[in-house]
């Protein structure tokens, strides 16, 4: 995790950070949203399909599987204007760890979890998919680092 | 007066640059598209599920009203023809020299490009306004690849098959009109058409629809693409790609007959 006093400071670096990671990048951002067009299913093979070449159905199986850990089955086949914000977070970070040897960055997760007080969400969600993800990193600001530390969990 | 005079020449003048520059500027992305053709990468799963979904909103979807144009111009233009040319090496030269060659490929553009055309632009502006190219280039997906090619090779294919449906609709009930009300044979039908057909025509036919087929799909990505991020620019955004591809189909149309009749 890397807190900043500003948003100019917060954004210079992680660009920097984003630009370092370019090959295995997956974002967590609301400035990175899901493709509105592509059911939750296809938005999270997609990575797999297009840069590994992967036959739809067993990408979609893959995406489905994750569903699953989630508990998120029931919204394969939703568009993202149909999710609530967990659901909506949940599938930016699936998507994010399809990318191979993920290095996922969560840029200020709050933005998109408005309605959390505090980050054990964010930790579980990551252990769902800790087999897929290389790294994890947060980016967020320093006023915002009592939701991080506000419980155990966060310790994770 | 000179000075009204000297204003209206400048904004011709203006309104010839910036002309000339959109035409530039389409023509450079239609070379980096055509290139982008040849690119392996362009053929995978995820472009394959674009190129078939495309196909199906474009071909199967409009089948129905695009069957029943076809029959009403088929009954139209066959029960006029029949009536008015009572020759049938002529009837034969009017159907394949003008319903196959040039009626069919220009109501079927017409009906792809009012509906699929301003959808694709409509499409490209709101995932504009989303930032949704964001998130296609935050995961190292090629736009060209993924969004633009799977739509321009749907619009190819959608032009030569629907063309070719059209036709084959038009002759057919041209059939059926001759036999009913003539008595003609279906062999004399046939064999009047074949001796109208001319190979060359039938060529410049098939480039004809390729060539509608690109335009009228790579002009609406790249109009989409110039939306801005607000959402009062989509469909400003709509306006200026349907009029582009209007004289896109009207360029193509008359440079096609000039290099059939030279």
């Amino acid at each position: 995790m890397t807190f900043f006093d500003s948003e100019d400071a917060l954004q210079t670096s992680l660009n920097a950070f984003l630009e370092e990671h370019r090959e295995h990048l997956g974002l967590v951002s609301p400035d990175i949203p899901l493709i509105s067009n592509l059911p939750v299913w296809s938005n999270i093979a997609l990575i797999r399909q297009y840069h590994e070449n992967m036959p739809w159905e067993e990408a979609k199986a893959l995406a489905v599987e994750l569903l699953e850990r989630f508990g998120m089955a029931k919204i394969v086949e939703q568009r993202s204007h149909s999710l609530n914000k967990e659901e909506l977070f949940c599938v930016m970070l699936m998507r994010a760890a399809m990318v191979r040897e993920a290095v996922v960055v969560l840029d200020r997760p709050f933005r998109i979890l408005s309605n959390l007080p505090e980050g054990c969400f964010l930790t579980d969600a990551f252990h769902k998919v800790d087999d897929l993800i290389a790294e994890a990193h947060i980016f967020d600001y320093n006023w915002e680092k009592g939701r991080y530390g506000a419980t155990d969990c966060a310790k994770d | 007066m000179i000075s009204v005079m000297i204003a209206a020449i400048g904004n011709i003048g203006r309104a010839a640059m910036l002309g000339t520059s959109s035409l530039r500027g389409t023509l450079a992305f239609a070379v980096r598209v055509f290139l982008n053709f040849f690119d392996r990468r362009t053929y995978n799963s995820a472009s394959l599920m674009v190129f078939i979904h495309q196909l199906y909103f474009t071909s199967v979807q409009i089948l129905p009203l695009f069957l029943f144009v076809a029959v009403i111009f088929g009954f139209l233009i066959n029960g006029m023809a029949f009536n008015a040319v009572k020759n049938m090496d002529y009837l034969g030269r009017l159907l394949m020299g003008f319903v196959v060659t040039e009626l069919s490929p220009f109501i079927t553009v017409l009906l792809i490009a009012l509906r699929s055309s301003s959808a694709i632009n409509t499409e490209i502006a709101v995932m504009k306004v989303n930032r949704e190219m964001s998130t296609l280039n935050s995961f190292r997906i090629d736009l060209i690849h993924y969004l633009f090619i799977p739509r321009i090779l749907n619009g190819v294919f959608s032009m030569v098959l629907l063309t070719s449906l059209f036709a084959l609709v038009v002759l057919s009930t041209g059939l059926l009109v001759s036999s009913l009300v003539f008595g003609t044979s279906v062999d004399t039908y046939v064999d009047t058409l074949l001796r109208s057909t001319d190979v060359l025509d039938i060529v410049i036919l098939l480039i004809k629809c390729a060539t509608f087929g690109f335009f009228i799909t790579l002009i609406p990505i790249r109009i989409g693409l110039s939306a801005s991020e607000e959402l009062t620019s989509i469909p400003i955004s709509v306006l200026n790609g349907m009029v582009k591809v209007f004289v896109a189909i009207v360029t193509i149309e008359v440079l096609s007959s000039i290099i059939r009749f030279i």
